[in-house]
């Protein structure tokens, strides 16, 4: 019978006691224990076997041990002990100082990558944070339109002015509703200070829905009485030097009416949607001049609704889906509009629309930089993986050294991924610094506010594990392969690369240069885009065209404005509209013309206009004319455009009635399209009619400056508009300009990708450099030896530069489907749009190979023009 | 006499290592059980290692494995072998005591040696 000693004990044993003195004990104690067995019996002989292995478990046993240093007692190099600490920061940094091309180029990759990511990523968190700030964002909703358009289901965020109220009185879920309508900014005085202010008017509810802070008055009294004004701390500041002292004093608004400041409210953070200088009454607002709000069928201002705590979201949705129809029954309307809610604070990010469904936004360039985030710092980790295998073939001659002294493969593990940690520690300082430095210069390009958050805990948290991920996965590849070496073939010299690392390391060098290749595209994608939307012919002239605001006396006079506007030498046109050239979102429905269905309500949108409108607006007309002082029937024409006519459908349009709400009137003209809102959407049908009342509010005087005369045109404009309305500030805008900054955010984003495709390919680049460095080191007898059998040196460049040419080359195929892909759905935001074309990807290809080619070359004609005398002395 | 200081359970050992030496048989067990056998003291395995490792230490013995065998489990022993310079420790050890039995049996010879040597 065979008896076999306590598992547990030998278990034991083997912790404590030196590896290459276990078998000897261990064999003794098996010797013995089967001696013993026999002796005084199985029992006996497993206690004497447990007190056999307790008594070499002694700590003086053990501390021998570590204190020999007998050249052959090598074998315990515990982690955790100070000198062998020491000992691994010691090497990982004379590696870095010998190696100071890599560890340059491995360290500005990480940080530069690493700062990109970072940068990005504040950005995004930016993003995500607006609107987020108010108390009650889970209760607030706003309201959008869902129309047939055409046959079309569309969504429109402009709904009727009666909304608000309404919704409040018939879903007693809502506790709080408002409108929210931005007329633009408008004239205040005090005394003689005078200032152009954005006013908007919202509900008096507004204060208790928003949690926008109030410095003085409450939320419940702000809005209440039809004079009260709600201004901010600025504006308080401007006109009576503080808060405190602005309460209960009047400001005189539009030089014709006095109001009471009610409250004053800090200033309003960048990340909030809603910015405005001032609030007033909406009710007030309506009866001050805007009957049409009071009507169902025109649409303008934004409605915001709060749930009580309590409410059922989907329930309150029902109920106002089809609440419309009653208005519109009312109204003799059919029933064709739906209303559908959204979060508040959702609607930042997610305002663009699909089928009438809220889809998407601003959360898609959130996401895609998100992505371009992961992609910059995966780049840069890929730099730092492909250059640590490149030099293994150095390192695993240390490794194998290390490991015939006995090191455990945990113990290499652990030194590569300190290494790793060590440089990526460098990198993310300098990546801080670096972000540090260009926050400012961000800001101003993207408009924002961003600071490093370096007193949150939670952002040196995110640092904290950046560094771990990127130390941890750009250390791996060495800590994981080259520790698992055998000494005895490294030391054999039988080092040459197995296919695998090879592989792994095109692979690499592929997946770097799809991913700037695919930026690359994207960056002449988005730009040729945002040039298209900018350089596009509108169907107007926007160059050297102006317009201001008809207020004050201009509005009574502009007779005399025109006339002696006229006059001026540099002003060619002179006319008005009810609306931002650039921009108008206002609709209509009450239009119906014979042979009109009257199940199907189409949208126009209004626009009210002065005699030469077409004229100065440099719009073609297709057929008949522009409204003309000759002829006074004109008072009840129309100009409607080219969409509204293949609505309407007439073969022969001029002469034709239609009617708009009781008031009937002939087409005297059908305009060419032109665009009057964002090139997001498509055009829609416009119908003009002449205004000759009530020049004042949301009229604008368009002036049509003769080329290059912008200058002193504007003097002497400005002069006039003074002596004609001398308590008015004179304020005008570049209609250009006002149309470019409806795409303000697609200039950020064309600029900021171009940034971060160059600093993609940069960064690639660096990784190919170092690389490409190795190479021609590695082959330099190769090459020395090619040169004497009488290869030139073009031969050699060739050489070296085809291994990296090709893997480009593969980039460039994997990636231009995903970009095309990518870019694609971009572009699906636009109703106008640019085609992608094939050579957007050779330009991007050839980009990516030429870059490549000036990269590796460098050390290629290094290599090639080194003297072979020199590399082949030592053979 | 400038050597390292040999305790006398060392010196049992080195003694016994020499013995066993020669049937190829010193390593940690056969030792231990020898040394119960002849001075019949109760040793115990541990002791008799640390002892040996002692004696390594002091230069006095070398090991080297040796062949693995079935009943250790497929283990090796350390065979140890006592170095030349162990050798001549125990020899001037054993010349030591002889010389003092000597005058302890001829009390005046050794006297007597000692005061000629002197002169």
């Amino acid at each position: 019978m065979r008896y076999s000693p306590p598992r547990f004990a030998d278990k034991l044993l083997r912790f404590f006691l030196p590896d290459d003195r276990l078998e000897e004990v261990l064999g003794d104690l098996h010797e013995e224990f089967r001696w013993q067995v026999v002796r005084v019996g199985e029992r006996r002989a497993r206690w004497r076997y447990w007190r056999d292995v307790l008594g070499f478990l002694k700590p003086f046993a053990i501390k021998r041990k570590q204190a020999n240093n007998h050249f052959d007692d090598y074998s315990t190099t515990y982690l955790m002990q100070p000198t062998m600490l020491r000992n691994y920061v010691k090497i990982a940094f004379r590696n870095l100082a010998k190696n100071k091309t890599f560890s340059v180029i491995n360290t500005l990759g990480l940080a530069l990558g690493m700062a990109c990511s970072l940068l990005i990523l504040l950005w995004v968190q930016d993003e995500r944070s607006v609107d987020a700030f108010h108390a009650h964002k889970d209760q607030l909703y706003r309201i959008y339109m869902r129309e047939y358009f055409s046959g079309k289901m569309q969504g429109v965020i402009w709904t009727p002015g009666p909304l608000a109220a309404t919704l409040k009185k018939e879903i007693p879920e809502i506790e709080y509703a408002t409108a929210y309508e931005w007329p633009g900014p408008q004239t205040f005085s005090v005394g003689n200070k005078v200032q152009k202010q954005s006013l908007n008017a919202v509900g008096a509810d507004f204060f208790k829905m928003f949690s926008f802070k109030l410095l003085q008055g409450t939320s419940e009294a702000a809005l209440k009485d039809p004079n009260n004004l709600a201004i901010s701390h600025d504006m308080a500041n401007r006109f009576f030097g503080s808060p405190e002292a602005a309460i209960g004093k009047t400001i005189r608004f539009d030089n014709r009416k006095d109001m009471l400041v009610s409250a004053v409210f800090e200033n309003l953070p960048k990340n909030s949607t809603l910015q405005f200088d001032c609030l007033r009454n909406w009710d007030a607002y309506v009866d001050d001049g805007n009957d049409w709000a009071k009507e169902w069928g025109s649409t303008d201002p934004l409605t915001f609704f709060m749930l009580r705590p309590d409410a059922n979201p989907a329930k309150v949705a029902a109920k106002m889906q089809h609440m419309l129809d009653k208005f519109n029954r009312d109204e003799g309307k059919p029933a064709h509009t739906e209303l559908a809610m959204q979060p508040f604070h959702e609607y930042y990010l997610n305002s663009n629309f699909k089928d009438a469904q809220i889809d998407g936004g601003r959360i898609e360039y959130v996401r895609l930089f998100t992505i371009v985030a992961v992609f910059i710092l995966l780049i840069a980790c890929v730099n730092f993986m492909n250059l640590a295998t490149a030099r293994s073939g150095k390192r695993a001659k240390e490794v194998g050294v290390r490991k015939v002294v006995g090191a455990r493969r945990s113990l290499l593990i652990g030194q590569f991924l300190g290494e790793a940690m060590l440089l990526t520690v460098f990198s993310v300082s300098l990546a801080v610094l670096l972000v540090g430095l260009v926050v400012p210069a961000f800001n101003t390009l993207t408009g924002k506010q961003i600071t490093l958050p370096l007193l949150e805990p939670s952002f040196w948290g995110g640092l904290v594990g950046l560094t771990l991920v990127t130390g941890f996965v750009s250390g791996s590849y060495p800590a994981f392969f080259l520790s698992s070496l055998s000494p005895i073939r490294v030391l054999k010299g039988i080092m040459k690369f197995d296919s695998t690392s090879i592989w792994l390391r095109q692979g690499l060098v592929v997946f770097q240069f799809a991913l700037s290749m695919i930026l690359i595209v994207g960056m002449i994608i988005i730009y040729r885009q945002v040039d298209y939307v900018q350089t596009k012919n509108l169907g107007y002239n926007r160059e050297n065209l102006i317009y201001f605001p008809l207020e004050g006396n201009l509005g009574n006079q502009y007779d005399v404005l025109k006339t002696e506007l006229s006059q001026l030498p540099g002003v060619a046109d002179v006319s008005y509209l009810t609306a931002d050239p650039a921009s108008n979102g206002s609709g209509t429905e009450g239009i119906s013309w014979p042979g009109s269905d009257p199940n199907e309500k189409v949208r126009f949108t209004p626009v009210g206009v002065g005699y030469d409108f077409a004229k100065a607006m440099q719009i073609k007309l297709r057929e008949g004319r522009d409204f003309s002082k000759d002829f006074p029937t004109d008072s009840s024409g129309f100009l409607i455009n080219e969409a509204a006519l293949k609505v309407i459908g007439f073969n022969q349009p001029i002469g034709k009635t239609i009617t708009w709400g009781k008031q009937k009137g002939t087409i005297i003209g059908v305009l060419k399209d032109f665009h009057f809102q964002s090139l997001h959407s498509a055009i829609r049908p416009l119908i003009g009619y002449l205004r000759t009342q009530r020049l004042a509010g949301n009229v604008n005087a368009i002036v049509r400056i003769k080329a290059g005369k912008t200058k002193e045109a504007l003097a002497q404009i400005e002069t006039i508009c003074k002596k004609l309305n001398p308590t008015f500030p004179f304020t005008y805008n570049f209609t250009d300009q006002a149309y470019a900054r409806q795409y303000q955010s697609e200039q950020v984003v064309s600029k900021l990708a171009s940034y971060f495709a160059f600093l993609a390919i940069f960064i690639s680049c660096l990784g190919l450099f170092g690389l490409a460095t190795f190479t021609a080191e590695q082959r330099v007898k190769e090459i020395g030896v090619r040169k004497v059998l009488g290869a030139s040196v073009g031969n050699i460049i060739g050489l070296l530069s085809k291994d990296f040419l090709k893997l480009v080359l593969i980039a460039i195929m994997l990636a231009s489907p995903v970009a095309w892909w990518a870019m694609n759905q971009w572009l699906q935001g636009f109703a106008y749009k640019i085609n992608i074309e094939w050579w957007m990807f050779v330009v991007g290809g050839v980009l990516s190979v030429v870059i490549a080619l000036l990269t590796v070359s460098f050390q290629s004609i290094k290599a090639a023009l080194i003297n072979p005398v020199k590399s082949l002395r030592s053979e | 006499m400038k050597r390292s200081y040999l305790g006398e359970f060392e010196e049992i050992v080195l003694l016994t290592v020499a013995v066993l030496e020669l049937q190829k048989q010193a390593y940690g067990v056969a030792i231990t059980h020898e040394i119960i056998e002849q001075t019949g003291r109760s040793v115990r395995l541990n002791q008799i290692h640390s002892a040996l490792d002692r004696l390594e230490d002091k230069g006095m013995v070398k090991s080297e494995m040796g062949e693995p065998t079935a009943e250790r489990g497929g283990r090796r022993k350390r065979l140890f072998s006592v170095t030349a310079y162990g050798r001549r420790t125990l020899q001037e050890i054993q010349e030591v005591r002889v010389s003092f039995w000597n005058r302890l049996l001829n009390p005046l010879n050794s006297i007597g040696q000692r005061g000629w040597g002197m002169g």
